[in-house]
């Protein structure tokens, strides 16, 4: 059986208030789709979330240990973990198990201190700051669309359908991507979750 | 190079009858075409209710039989008990996943009659020790195929002492036949409540 | 815990280098199906062990319990699922020993998934796990890689296509308990049909909050008929050059047995 890979699209953005991630839905074993309803989007702590792409197992393995050290840190530090913590946590992993793992991660995530960041861990490892990043196998179809469209400081409806519309391009050009889109809003107020289906054309909220 | 499980050959079979079990095996050892013994048995006593038939490679045949007489003597001595067939199948069953990254090349399969019910017991294990408990019959060797065909055409339910034995030597010594690897005599052990009977085959020496 | 032997292992992959093949374990074909409804979650699974092209076990039992509200549904390596739930089945019951609360679904699921991740995908074992516990009615998949999956229908094994496409076709959100089981074994039936490596009979298990149903051959659509004459064969058939009866009580002469007596009731009845 071939390994369980999440062929996919996924990306985060920063916006005036705070953060967005997105992702499609799809996990493929070969071409047969596993799972067409992921939640690709996984929180690592209260506001900060990561988008996984690259092998589950490797992804959730990763994410969960991050998850259980962030823990440990606020009750530690009696503080909440800021988002450059939290990508350097998930860097050390990713780079020191370089060989075995096959993990690309996008880190996004809004602190009191620096607002909506984001932090992008491609293969091999390194650890990039970027005012938005796209990853997955889809995303090479989207690397001009969002070149052309993106905007420092956008308000969070534009900066929600910035993002709807990046990812229905990559699902519409990517066979390895598809499903629902499932998007993170991360601001001051916290976590809200989108969930977009491809009956209503992506354009009603779900819930 | 061939597959450990077809350098020395061999054939084994276990059957349920009516309150009694047949477990049977050929005499063949081998390396690939040459015979090397027509007296190499692969069925091993352990306790007076636990019979154990082994194919495969052969070092690993007698490296897991004596493996399980070390086990079972134990058992003896720490539970002042013969160990029943259930018991020692799990046993089997654990020695060998314990090397599931390194297995033995054996096909075990296990025959008795339970001591307090005297219900037959048998089953089969693949090398990494997943349990096949068979409520009619158990096959292993480099002459499966032609067991299973012979076992599942002749084999019927509720077979007294002597059909048992008609039954399952004329499965085996038809089947080994049909194999290379396999034959050169037979023992048949038919196990009963009260007594262990003992056979050697008249089988073809070719 | 004792663990994995590998003192075998050099000297396997010096003789695999050499062209010697793999030995070929028993695999479930299979076909394995899980559906969340309305009060709780039932699992089903077909009954064909095979071992390569040969069907090892007509009537295997792939529905394992783990603890009893949470049972699992295996597919891959036969010994892989089986020794794998036991394990985990151990280990679970030790922590709900430990914590005082009944087992967690998500916790069977976190152990299982840990474990099958340090093996790499060595361990073949590819699992459906099912069960009602105090936070509610969960069903997982997880996969030997050690990725896991939280669905309301899954289907795994090589005949999950087949079975999935029932699911698609006839799934709706709030079946009640007749109409997920119903479900449930259409959809192994698409498999045992279609799918070569799945066949044989269709177990059962329905899990609620009270309590769990265990229907071993909840159908049995492969009953083999009955056969038109008896084989069996006359006594003296077959040509004998030796024989050697032993009785039960002469079995001191062969093997050393030294029946030790057992005052009063010091008798150890684990086996039962």
């Amino acid at each position: 059986m071939d390994r369980l890979k999440k062929g996919e699209v996924n990306m985060a953005v920063t916006f005036k208030d705070g953060v967005i991630l997105g992702a499609d839905s799809r996990t493929t074993t070969g071409a047969y789709i596993a799972n067409r309803v992921t939640d690709k989007l996984t929180q690592v702590h209260d506001t900060i979330w990561c988008c996984r792409s690259g092998s589950a197992a490797d992804t959730q393995a990763v994410a969960d240990i991050v998850k259980y050290q962030l823990e440990l840190f606020a009750m530690m530090n009696g503080k909440p973990p800021t988002t450059q913590t939290a990508g350097a946590i998930f860097q050390e992993i990713c780079y020191s198990n370089k060989d075995r793992l096959s993990a690309g991660l996008i880190i996004a995530g809004w602190d009191e201190r620096h607002g909506g960041q984001v932090y992008s861990i491609p293969l091999g490892g390194s650890l990039h700051k970027q005012p938005y990043s796209i990853g997955g196998s889809g995303s090479t179809y989207i690397y001009g669309y969002c070149d052309a469209n993106w905007r420092e400081g956008m308000e969070e409806a534009e900066a929600v359908s910035f993002v709807k519309e990046a990812l229905k391009e990559a699902i519409k050009w990517d066979g390895s991507s598809g499903g629902v889109i499932r998007m993170v809003v991360l601001t001051a107020k916290g976590a809200d979750r989108h969930l977009y289906l491809p009956d209503t054309d992506y354009k009603v909220r779900h819930q | 190079m061939p597959s450990p499980f077809s350098i020395n050959g061999g054939a084994c079979v276990a059957m349920v009858g009516k309150d009694c079990v047949a477990i049977a095996c050929d005499l063949r050892l081998g390396l690939q075409a040459l015979t090397v013994s027509n007296n190499f048995p692969k069925v091993f006593q352990y306790g007076d209710n636990v019979f154990l038939g082994l194919t495969g490679l052969a070092t690993d045949v007698s490296t897991v039989s004596d493996l399980f007489r070390y086990k079972v003597n134990m058992y003896r001595l720490r539970e002042e008990r013969h160990i029943a067939p259930r018991t020692f199948a799990n046993l089997v069953s654990s020695s060998l996943y314990e090397r599931r990254f390194g297995p033995y090349f054996v096909s075990p399969v296990v025959a008795g009659l339970d001591p307090k019910t005297g219900a037959p017991f048998i089953c089969g294990f693949d090398s990494i020790g997943c349990i096949d408990f068979a409520q009619d019959f158990i096959v292993s060797g480099t002459a499966t195929d032609q067991l299973f065909g012979m076992c599942e055409s002749l084999w019927e339910p509720g077979l007294g002492p002597d059909e048992l034995f008609e039954t399952i030597s004329q499965a085996l010594l038809n089947a080994v036949d049909r194999d290379a690897l396999s034959g050169w005599g037979a023992h048949v052990y038919i196990i009963e409540k009260d007594k262990v009977t003992k056979r050697l085959l008249k089988g073809r020496q070719d | 815990m004792p663990g994995f032997d590998f003192s075998n292992y050099n000297r396997n992959a010096a003789l695999h280098a050499r062209g010697v093949p793999l030995p070929k374990a028993t695999s479930t074909g299979t076909t394995i199906v899980g559906c969340i409804f309305d009060g709780g979650v039932g699992i089903a699974a077909d009954t064909r062990a095979t071992s390569g092209p040969i069907v090892a076990d007509k009537n295997c039992e792939k529905l394992h319990y783990i603890s009893p509200n949470i049972w699992c549904a295996g597919a891959g390596t036969a010994a892989d699922t089986e020794f794998t739930t036991a394990l985990i089945s151990s280990q679970l019951e030790l922590h709900s020993l430990s914590t005082g609360r009944k087992p967690r679904v998500v916790t069977c699921m976190t152990m299982l998934k840990q474990h099958l991740f340090r093996y790499q995908g060595h361990i073949g074992a590819y699992l459906v796990v099912a069960g009602v516990d105090p936070t509610g009615t969960h069903l997982f998949t997880v996969h030997a890689h050690g990725s896991t999956d939280k669905l309301p229908y899954v289907t795994m094994g090589s005949g999950s296509l087949a079975a999935m496409s029932v699911f698609e076709s006839q799934w709706q959100p709030s079946l009640n308990r007749d109409q997920a089981v119903k479900l449930c074994a259409d959809a192994i039936e698409a498999g045992i049909w279609n799918d070569l490596g799945s066949g044989s009979n269709v177990d059962v298990a329905i899990i609620t909050a009270d309590k769990t149903t265990l229907r071993r051959n909840y159908i049995k659509p492969n009953e083999r008929t009955a056969k038109l004459r008896s084989y069996v064969f006359p006594k003296g058939t077959t040509a004998v050059l030796n024989e050697k009866i032993i009785p039960k009580g002469d079995l001191g002469k062969f093997i050393s047995v030294e029946e030790l007596t057992e005052e009063g009731g010091d008798k150890m009845e684990v086996d039962t």
